[in-house]
């Protein structure tokens, strides 16, 4: 039978367990870093998700949608809201982050179903988030406005999380969860038709398939998983801010996905882990982060279209991921 | 208090639509809309500033020297980052044109380091009082710059050869190439244009408001909520679409409530994006991934 | 991952325990060695709240000054600096590095409000001794805890500051707001209408402006209509320029009563227009104008050793509780120790500064050392100290 991502061959399908070894091997973090390197991979681990999940849109589905910034808010603030005024525990909190995060999903799908495509999407996108921004900002008899909302202490099956040790166990948790379970989609039947969608969305229509249908579940599936994102985000910082999801952040997010490299699971991690950890050498100077930025991002759009995961790729092709891109 | 509101409105909008309308000529000539664009704005007012504080010129020459220096940073943007991922997908552009201005504004803030500086004054005029309302000199500048380059651009783009050239090369760059046309060199000009039109506006805003390096975000979006309004592509669209929308800032926030200045933009996008995508004067223009 | 849940239970809570054994009892002399004393400053150094690091550089300043003059009982500063961008995560990353990396004794510094209170959770439980320079927001201070100093006036003094001025104009009864609609604006505004209605009088309008916008005609016209007798100015530099203007423009000629995040100096020199300035105040925490005599030498300090520098109203004012802690590490002795360090900081009363116009004092009931700012306003085109309206100093 022809090699499929669906039916790897076994040395393939061996090497991919190796992709296990990464949360075993991190398992052993806690042990070795202080306080504020373990603070570093729990914010890696939470932008993990958000990268993932922003990938799915924009890589996977090639849509230019930037409402990522709004579905991490949305998720964080959901966390906030139901633990502080419901008490709700912090697993519920999570599901109803997801749910939140897939509701705003939806919204954001039905727009890129309506035939507003790039440039405008990309705006309306960009306005849905910056207006939940306001809302946060002013409806601050919920909110808090710019106070910013207080996370009460979170617990999870009993056990407190109250310093970043028992936090990155379950962040480590829900990220290998969820990674898992995209890995799984992408890899899947309606993964491959996102991929379709992405390439040529009429022949793929006329082969029989409701791309309608596939497009919503990748905006949903997007949304649910920053909407994790920023559940544990809120659970991070232990207090959420309004100016925590504007403009700057999505950009960033942007950043994390192009470096990583689109459409690409490896991508994903590589970025996050990239763009969270190095800016933190440049705390010192005024405008020093930015110039980095940018100047990153110029450099692995000219010389490295499809990320660092691409780079991995050159070494092994078994680091190949097939919906890179093109 | 209605008529001061539409004055202002007026002035403030005709900022607004100059953005749109730097913005437009460059989607216009290369389909790419410049999501960095704020940043230069930003740019070309450092330019004059520097021009004018540092090196002592009068001002009519840092502003000549501020345009000719973003017009020939448009062509080394275009030549030396744009070019190169044409075969890319959009999304590489949009990401491109944000990096480039982050670029800008990083260094911009180094060199600044943590002051907010002021732009010198260079239209000192009295204000204009007609009745009870008060006409300021910004604010007749600004209108008439605007207006002097809608006429401008609209002459070329729809009288000259110019303007069939920019046509042809935006239905289809393989056929415009193919009739010998230079798009390559078309694009590099059109991005000189484009920001040499920025520089224009950050000229005409610094003196209006302090010169900071985040002095582009908030224009950025006014400049797409007018595009979006006015219907993307379109000239008189962006202008048309950048006054409304000054209009609707100044009127919601005297008679509803100021808070909602801040969002007025946002409002405006997504109920031109819900209700006619196309916006007033625009069509849906369908543009190869 | 199909291992059976009371595994998974196990082994966090093995983790758990794991880590309290490595935690969090403040080492009583971590950042303290023979020589030096290792302090961490934290502040906007980067991002659109740059202009307020200010006042952390000339708090570094004085430390290196210190130094010069040979250090506290032998021991020179070793001033860490951690930028916060005034972002609550990038704040949580920086106070958490200075804590359990860099192993400060103590922390001072922080503009930002918002960044403050977000890090406090993180830096409270550990006791360290903490010094807020610059921000304003009294809910970091009050309750009192263990380690946390309050070394400027925090909201509710500079709120009251201000609604006493307006109230010492004869016949103050309509007032107007304009505000930023953020945590930084509400500590000044909202404590001075607080004040103002134990007074019997209620604002009658409030408008927002927020950061970044460049117009303030539907603001100032609304104002404008309510034929107000003072307004409050809640709002940064930039957006104050652009009120003022607006409202010289439009013909809003009523007093404003600013805060303490612009100066006179600064806002007449953006403004370029002495006219617009007349009847505008501002909080003024210090003892004399920024340039007058009685600042020269801390002003020298500053340019000492950050010749770039311009001096604006916030390049002192976390100098001054530079002053107390170097008083206080002084009285600790050659003994030093983090509850030292703080038992002294409580015993500092009345102290006199020489950069503030309020007097610090401290104990563990009331962290708010300082209660009182002046403020000043142009009288005959110049920047004044006033006590009331119309009071010259």
């Amino acid at each position: 039978m022809a090699e499929t991502n669906a039916n790897p061959a076994p040395a393939a399908r061996r090497f991919r367990r190796l992709y296990y070894l990464a949360p075993v091997i991190a398992l052993a973090i806690p042990f070795i870093v202080n306080e504020y390197l373990q603070f570093m991979a729990n914010a890696i681990l939470v932008y993990i998700l958000v990268t993932l999940g922003f990938n799915i849109v924009i890589g996977n589905l090639g849509q230019l949608a930037f409402a990522n910034t709004a579905f991490f808010g949305l998720g964080a603030y959901t966390t906030a809201i139901v633990m502080s005024y419901f008490g709700f525990p912090y697993v519920l909190a999570v599901v109803a982050a997801a749910v939140t995060g897939g509701i705003a999903g939806f919204l954001a799908s039905v727009t890129a179903l309506r035939g507003i495509r790039l440039y405008y999407l990309a705006i309306i996108t960009l306005a849905f988030g910056e207006l939940l921004r306001w809302v946060y900002l002013h409806g601050d008899k919920v909110t808090r406005g710019s106070d910013g909302l207080l996370v009460p202490h979170p617990y999870f099956l009993g056990i407190p999380m109250d310093s970043e040790t028992p936090k990155f166990f379950v962040f480590l948790l829900i990220t290998v969860l969820v990674v898992k379970a995209t890995s799984n989609l992408m890899r899947s039947r309606i993964g491959r038709a996102i991929v379709a969608i992405r390439e040529n969305e009429a022949a793929t229509a006329s082969l029989g398939i409701h791309t309608a249908h596939y497009i919503v579940l990748a905006f949903v599936w997007s949304g649910a998983v920053v909407g994790i994102a920023g559940a544990m985000f809120a659970v991070l910082t232990g207090r959420v801010f309004p100016e925590s999801f504007g403009l700057a952040e999505v950009i960033v997010h942007f950043g994390m996905v192009l470096v990583g490299g689109t459409s690409s699971i490896v991508g994903s991690v590589i970025g996050a882990i990239t763009l969270t950890a190095l800016p933190e050498y440049f705390r010192q100077f005024p405008g020093m982060s930015e110039l980095f930025f940018g100047i990153v991002i110029i450099l692995v759009l000219l010389f490295l279209p499809k990320g660092l995961a691409s780079l991995l790729a050159r070494i092994s092709p078994r680091f190949n991921e097939r919906y890179y891109l093109d | 208090m209605l008529l001061q509101l539409t004055v202002s409105g007026i002035a403030q909008g005709a900022l607004y639509a100059l953005i749109a309308l730097s913005m437009t000529v460059l989607y216009r000539a290369t389909t790419i809309v410049n999501f960095g664009h704020g940043d230069f704005v930003m740019g070309g007012a450092f330019v004059v500033y520097v021009a004018v504080i540092f090196f002592g010129l009068p001002f009519v020459f840092a502003a000549i020297a501020s345009i000719g220096l973003m017009f020939v940073l448009g062509l080394a943007v275009s030549r030396g980052f744009i070019d190169p991922i044409k075969t890319g997908p959009h999304i590489g552009f949009a990401m491109m044109s944000i990096s480039i201005g982050y670029v800008l504004r990083g260094g911009a803030r180094t060199l600044w380091g943590r002051e907010v500086l002021p732009m010198p004054r260079v239209f000192d005029m009295d204000p204009i009082f007609v009745g009870g309302v008060v006409i300021t000199g910004d604010a007749m500048i600004i209108c008439s710059t605007v207006a002097l380059l809608l006429a401008v651009f609209f002459l070329i783009f729809h009288r000259t050869q110019m303007g069939t050239l920019v046509q042809a090369v935006f239905q289809s760059e393989r056929g415009a190439t193919l009739v010998g046309i230079d798009v390559r060199r078309f694009h590099e000009t059109m991005w000189g244009v484009g920001l040499a039109m920025g520089a224009i506006g950050g000229i005409l805003i610094a003196p209006i408001s302090l010169l900071h390096p985040d002095l582009g975000a908030s224009f950025l979006i006014r400049g797409f909520a007018a595009m979006t309004l006015g219907g993307f592509g379109s000239l008189s669209g962006a202008v048309v679409g950048g006054l409304v929308l000054g209009l609707s800032e100044q009127y919601l926030g005297a008679y509803v409530s100021t808070a909602l200045i801040d969002i007025t933009a946002y409002l405006v996008i997504i109920l031109v994006l819900v209700v006619r995508p196309a916006g007033l004067f625009g069509r849906l223009v369908a543009v190869r991934m | 991952m199909s291992e059976p849940r009371n595994t998974v239970t196990r082994v966090l809570g093995a983790a758990c325990m794991l880590a309290a054994i490595g935690t969090v009892n403040a080492d009583e002399t971590t950042g303290l060695t023979d020589t030096t004393i290792k302090v961490g400053v934290m502040g906007p150094f980067t991002g659109n709240a740059s202009s307020y690091s200010k006042a952390e550089i000339g708090l570094i300043a004085y430390f290196k000054h210190i130094n010069d003059q040979g250090g506290v009982h032998g021991r020179k500063f070793e001033i860490i600096q951690e930028d916060t961008a005034c972002e609550p995560a990038k704040g949580i990353a920086g106070a958490k590095k200075l804590i359990h990396q860099d192993q400060v004794f103590y922390l001072h510094g922080n503009s930002c409000s918002g960044v403050a209170m977000a890090v406090k959770p993180t830096i409270e439980p550990t006791g360290i001794p903490w010094i807020i320079a610059h921000a304003v927001n009294q809910d970091i201070s009050k309750p009192p805890t263990k380690g946390i100093f309050h070394g400027v006036p925090a909201g509710p003094a500079y709120g009251t500051a201000m609604g006493k001025f307006v109230m010492s104009r004869p016949g103050t009864q309509r007032v107007g707001i304009i505000t930023h609609t953020n945590d930084w604006a509400k500590n000044y505004c909202e404590p001075a209408s607080e004040f103002m209605a134990t007074k019997g009088v209620k604002p009658i309008v409030e408008v927002a402006l927020e950061r970044g916008q460049t117009d303030a005609t539907a603001q100032v016209l609304k104002l404008r209509e309510a034929k107000l007798d003072f307004i409050l100015g809640c709002l940064y530099e930039a957006e104050t320029v652009v009120f003022l203007r607006d409202a010289k423009r439009y013909g809003l000629r009523v007093p404003v009563m600013g805060t303490a995040g612009t100066d006179l100096e600064n806002t007449l020199a953006r403004l370029g227009d002495q006219d617009a300035v007349k009847d505008y105040y501002v909080l003024h925490a210090y003892i004399d104008n920024v340039d007058g005599p009685k600042m020269k030498a801390w002003n020298d300090i500053v340019l000492k050793y950050y010749p770039d520098e311009k001096i604006t109203g916030f390049s002192t004012i976390s100098m001054a509780s530079g002053v107390a802690a170097v008083k206080a590490l002084q009285a600790a002795g050659r003994d030093l120790t983090r509850s030292k360090f703080i038992a002294e900081l409580d015993k500092i009363k009345d102290l006199d500064t020489g950069i503030l116009a309020c007097r610090i004092t401290w104990s563990a009931d009331d962290r708010q050392g300082c209660k009182e700012s002046a403020v000043a306003g142009f009288v005959n085109g110049k920047p004044t100290v006033l006590s009331g309206w119309n009071k010259p100093l």
